[in-house]
């Protein structure tokens, strides 16, 4: 087949060259690690089911990372790093990418992996009919074919220079191209993956416990023997676990935990700016609601700062709603909006509510500070006239009569890997959940734009205006973003915390010499 | 106590357990969402949601759907979880083997605690010492077992202290000391709680028992206080407090659920709020039936101890 | 009403009766004027005063949002008591009547009301009213329906086993021999024996009501925010415990005394109306 020509300034990075280094790790620290040890890692939300291309929760993408490779992997500052692609480029206009494989990877049944698995697990992946997650995040993608034993080639709808971030998405992972065919359903309890860890014991209420690939591509890694991860159901009791050693590492602690356990013997505290953040979304088709009036005074009734105080005990960044802040690369800083009830009050008068506004904020219970967010709120949003009730209720309930349905609820969100993730997920008239349906022409024409223009600067100037229009129209309320938080006992070494909150790199985490010995 | 009693209470029994599998099976009917959007979640589409409910046979008429369940039990079968895709039967009974743990140990402990109390309290009654006893266990009954779980949580197993493990669970088979380790913060939790409960009971079937005729008699007859207690009333009170401790059952059970979800430990509770939260009607099926079945067992056999003490009592 | 009189005579001769009487009463003019009496809104923030510890401006502290924990406990009183009452009275009301009503007919219906009883008993309480708010959605008034189905049960046994040793009584007899209706029967001859009994069960019911409301508050279920009710702020100051115990120790204490108080009642009713005891 003819394959375009490969423009100089697009070839993006070469693995194998940068090594270990690329992975965001020192070269000298992965020398000195000790290799051996248990991990015992502590989590929130229990895991389901093993196939990590129907992983919703975070309990499954970590298990999904470990057990099992993509394409590429996504560093702490939302770039795309090499796993089973070694190298890639595009064409000049980035509709068509081609990505090289490393010829030593191999599945944990012992077949190589080749291309031929590559393209058949992306057909599964964006197959409406296999309902994977994320199916719509990865990016435009018209065609997967094969170039080789060793090489794939993307076909893009339209240019779209964040592929290669697209397809770290957690779900994107390579399966077996025989059994994706023959027993899909397998893959829920038995894993078949070429990831540096396997699986040893799947009690997934209880704990789940992995064991090295001796088999793994990158040469001493993993460094670890053993993991072990262990779901709390109740965040006190996780904390007392950490603080007690009864664990290494804890993935989310609640802020209000947080400084006790950092200031746990022998714990590390980890902060992590994200742009993880809670919304009130608001149906922007119906009234009240169609009035940006009311939006802007609802917005104008919330103290940012304040609410980063009560809500995420501190732990957290304003916002200004937009669902961008400075952990993504296009963030634009402008200044933060005020608390003014009394302009707040006169917008809502201009808007036929003089006596003020008698509205119902639901909440999920999950997670807990979504109903503290509601009461805040309330409470800040009385100065202006508004009468916010809040609703809690139970997580499914809420899935099935709420979200995407509701005409105002608190929203939570992950951080996504680009903005235009974020907005195409949330935002734009075809988002995938377009809850807002606040259906901006000029907004989505701006995001397209960008989402397909390959000139940094020119991309950073359009992200900023759809930032800017999203803080002026207010079609969600985003008044403040989370860090995230954890813990690790000091002797576990190798670990950074991901802002994205959905990438953990066990492969080169370590035990110190320190470590007790178990 | 004739054949027939038995086999007639043993086919109440029967019919118990499958009148809660009905009223459990038709609850869940109810409930907002199900398993299919539970499982899609934030990623469904109405085709996806539509073919999912057809593949689990949530599309069916509930009478099918209750009848298929129904038959797959008495062969044994408990279905595969919605949630997991692991057979729910395996799963549930490891589980419940590690509920039964913690309730076993929970009431030997509260009967050898609660009956002494409720014996001292009713001799002593209106007494002070009965007040001390009383305003003890009424803090055990006006404390929720969460906010107790969590202060001995936070107490026992906090890194100054540390007696206790805050969380996990080690099999007996593996680790016997450890697993005793283990199980004493849930353990100690729902004893307080219900020791409290317990003695109260004791204590009134107590008072009845002292002041009836046949103690009386003992009394006049210059009987020694110490043995109208304890031989007579004691016996006498048995029987109750058997009764008291079975009916309490459905409330150690209640207890359990929170205090596993506390202590991260792996039993029945923790897979019934999980598939409650998750619309996981087989495993919620057989985790209720197994309680309705284990509270119905217990008071089956208080009955029966009942009947087999009263005779022995009468015939004396 | 002589042998109302009589009751509590008896009941304030016994420590147990008389204290619990005197809490009782305390609590229902706490429930009746509290919410008008607090000094502060009870939903008030006092954003420089979060987790403070009790003062002359906050005489039981603050909690993570600075209000106001008196405040909130007395606001609060009135949902927290009369929600667990309501729960109660629905339990027992609904259990009296069932509980007559079936051991008065008997036969087939009697045990068929039986078996669903047993079953409903079996079902852990905690267990049926969580699945219960599932169904209905949390809500401070669909936890006190799921409590009290959950009661219901307990009270129709205790209400059947009465009828059973009055149903052959003479009177009964009498009142049946003069040809009046079984309603009539079942009320004004049946009921009266069955009050004292199902009256002392309730009082220590309403302990369990409130403990259940806080639990299923704890689960996530009941109760909405902000709403000052003692279970929630309980299950929500558990959040924020290490850094201040008041939000947790002062609803806490409030329940606690709820508890007592009514039990202590039940206690002293079960003793004033036990007839061996009160000779």
């Amino acid at each position: 087949m003819s394959f375009p020509q490969f423009n100089r300034r697009q070839f993006l990075l070469s693995g194998a060259a940068l090594g270990v280094s690329a992975l965001g790790l020192p070269v000298t620290s992965a020398i000195a690690a000790t290799p051996g040890g248990t991990l015992r890692v502590g989590l929130n939300i229990t895991p389901n089911k093993l196939n990590p291309m129907l992983a919703r929760v975070n309990s499954e993408y970590m298990l999904g990372e470990m057990l099992y490779s993509g394409l590429t992997t996504l560093a702490t500052d939302m770039s795309a790093q090499p796993d089973l692609a070694i190298e890639w480029s595009s064409n000049e206009d980035a509709t068509q990418w081609r990505f090289v494989l490393r010829e030593n990877a191999q599945f944990s049944n012992g077949d190589p992996v080749t291309s031929n698995d590559v393209v058949a697990s992306f057909t599964k992946l964006l197959d409406p009919e296999t309902s994977a997650p994320g199916r719509r995040n990865l990016g435009p993608i018209k065609n997967v074919e094969a170039d080789g034993d060793f090489a794939v080639i993307f076909d893009t709808e339209t240019p779209f220079s964040d592929l290669p971030v697209g397809l770290t998405y957690p779900t994107a992972k390579i399966l077996p191209a025989s059994l994706i065919i023959e027993s899909f359903e397998g893959f829920d309890q038995t894993p078949v993956g070429s990831g540096p860890f396997r699986l040893v014991d799947f009690k997934p209420d209880q704990v789940v416990v992995v064991e090295k690939n001796p088999d793994y591509f990158l040469p001493e890694q993993p460094l670890l023997d053993r993991v072990e991860i262990r779901t709390f159901p109740d965040a006190s009791s996780a904390a007392a676990a950490m603080l007690a050693g009864e664990i290494d590492l804890l993935n989310e602690v609640q802020p209000t935990d947080f400084e006790r356990v950092a200031n746990g013997q022998g714990i590390d505290g980890l902060v992590t700016p994200s742009g993880r953040f809670l919304d009130i979304v608001m149906d922007n088709s119906k009234p009240p609601f169609n009035d940006k009036r009311v939006r802007e005074a609802l917005s104008l009734s919330i103290d940012r700062e304040a609410m980063v105080e009560l809500v995420a005990e501190g732990y957290g960044t304003p916002g200004n709603d937009s669902p961008v802040n400075g952990a993504y690369r296009y963030y634009k800083e402008s200044s933060l909006k005020s608390f003014d009830p009394d302009r707040a009050k006169a917008l809502l008068a201009e808007a036929g509510y003089p006596d003020g506004l008698e509205l119902e904020l639901v909440a999920s219970v999950k997670p807990g500070y979504r109903s503290s967010m509601a009461v805040v709120v309330r409470e800040m949003a009385k100065a202006s006239g508004f009468d916010i009730s809040v609703k809690t209720m139970d997580h499914p309930t809420y899935l099935d009569q709420v979200w995407k349905k509701g005409q105002f609820y608190v929203g939570y969100y992950n951080m996504q890997p680009t903005e235009g993730t974020i907005f195409n997920l949330l935002f734009t008239s075809d988002a995938s959940w377009n809850e807002t349906k606040w259906n901006n022409e000029a907004f989505d024409a701006l995001v397209a734009e960008a989402d397909r223009t390959t000139d940094t600067a020119k991309r950073a100037e359009l992200y900023a205006q759809a930032q800017q229009m999203m803080s002026d129209e207010v079609p969600a309320i985003v008044p403040c973003f989370f860090d995230l938080l954890g813990a690790k006992a000091s002797y576990v070494e190798g670990y950074t915390q991901h802002p994205r909150g959905a990438s953990y790199g066990f492969h080169k985490v370590s035990l110190s010499k320190s470590a007790p010995t178990r | 106590m004739s054949p027939e009693f038995i086999i007639k209470r043993f086919f109440y029994l029967l019919v118990t357990a499958i009148i809660v599998s009905m009223i459990v099976f038709a609850v869940t009917q109810l409930l907002p969402a199900n398993a299919a959007t539970m499982i899609l979640g934030e990623y469904a589409t109405e085709e996806a949601l539509l073919a999912l409910n057809a593949k689990l046979g949530l599309d069916q008429p509930a009478w099918v759907q209750y009848w298929q369940w129904f038959s797959g039990v008495l062969q044994g079968d408990f279905g595969i979880s919605l949630r997991t895709g692991q057979a729910v039967g395996p799963v549930i009974l490891s589980a419940f083997g590690n509920s039964a743990i913690l309730a076993v140990f929970s009431l030997v402990l509260v009967s050898l605690i609660s009956i002494p109390l409720g014996v001292i309290a009713a001799s002593r009654r209106g007494r002070p010492l009965d007040l001390g006893v009383s305003l003890i266990s009424y803090l055990g009954v006006s404390m929720p077992e969460f906010v107790l779980a969590t202060l001995l949580l936070a107490w026992l197993a906090s890194p100054a202290i540390a007696l206790f493990p805050a969380s996990g669970y080690v099999p007996f088979a593996t680790d016997p000391l450890a697993a005793l380790h283990h199980i004493t913060l849930p353990v100690l939790t729902l004893t307080i709680v219900l020791t409290a409960h317990v003695s109260r009971m004791v204590r009134s079937e107590m008072v009845d028992t002292l002041e009836s005729d046949f103690v009386r008699a003992a009394r006049l007859r210059g009987v020694p206080k110490r043995r109208i207690l304890f031989k007579h009333a004691l016996r006498n009170s048995m029987l109750p407090a058997i009764t008291v401790i079975a009916l309490d059952i459905g409330y150690l059970i209640g207890g359990v659920i929170v205090v596993e979800e506390v202590f991260s430990f792996p039993g029945v509770g923790r897979q019934l709020i999980l598939a409650i939260q998750n619309r996981d009607l087989p495993m919620l099926q057989a985790g209720a039936l197994l309680m309705a079945v284990t509270y119905a067992v217990a008071n089956l056999l208080a009955d029966l101890a009942y009947a087999l003490l009263d005779k022995r009592i009468q015939f004396k | 009403m002589n042998s109302t009189r009589r009751t509590l005579t008896a009941l304030t001769k016994t420590p147990q009766g008389a204290i619990g009487l005197l809490l009782c009463f305390l609590l229902l003019a706490l429930t009746l004027a509290g919410p008008e009496l607090a000094p502060k809104d009870p939903e008030e923030f006092h954003f420089t005063a979060r987790f403070a510890a009790p003062s002359t401006e906050f005489l039981l502290g603050t909690d993570w949002y600075g209000r106001d924990l008196l405040s909130r406990v007395m606001a609060g009183s009135r949902s927290t008591i009369l929600l667990a009452l309501l729960a109660t009275v629905i339990g027992t009301v609904a259990g009296a009547l069932i509980g007559i009503f079936s051991g008065y007919i008997g036969g087939r219906v009697d045990d068929l009301i039986m078996r669903v009883t047993d079953a409903v008993m079996a079902i852990p309480s905690l267990l049926f009213a969580l699945l219960i708010l599932s169904v209905l959605g949390s809500s401070s008034f669909n936890a006190v329906i799921a409590i009290g189905i959950a009661f219901t049960p307990g009270m129709a046994r205790i209400a059947r086993s009465v009828t059973l040793q009055v149903r052959g009584s003479d009177y009964v007899s009498a009142a049946q021999a003069r040809g009046e209706g079984t309603s009539w029967i079942m009320f004004a001859e049946i009921l009266p024996n069955v009050i004292a009994p199902v009256i002392v069960e309730a009082t220590i019911r309403v302990a369990f009501a409130v403990m259940t409301l806080a639990t299923l508050s704890f689960l996530g279920l009941g109760a909405q925010p902000p709403s000052p009710e003692w279970g929630l702020m309980i299950a929500e100051g558990r959040a924020h415990m290490f850094r201040s115990p008041w939000p947790i120790l002062v609803p806490g204490i409030a329940i606690a005394l709820v508890a007592i108080a009514f039990n202590l009642l039940g206690d002293g009713l079960r003793d004033a109306l036990n007839p061996q005891a009160s000779s």
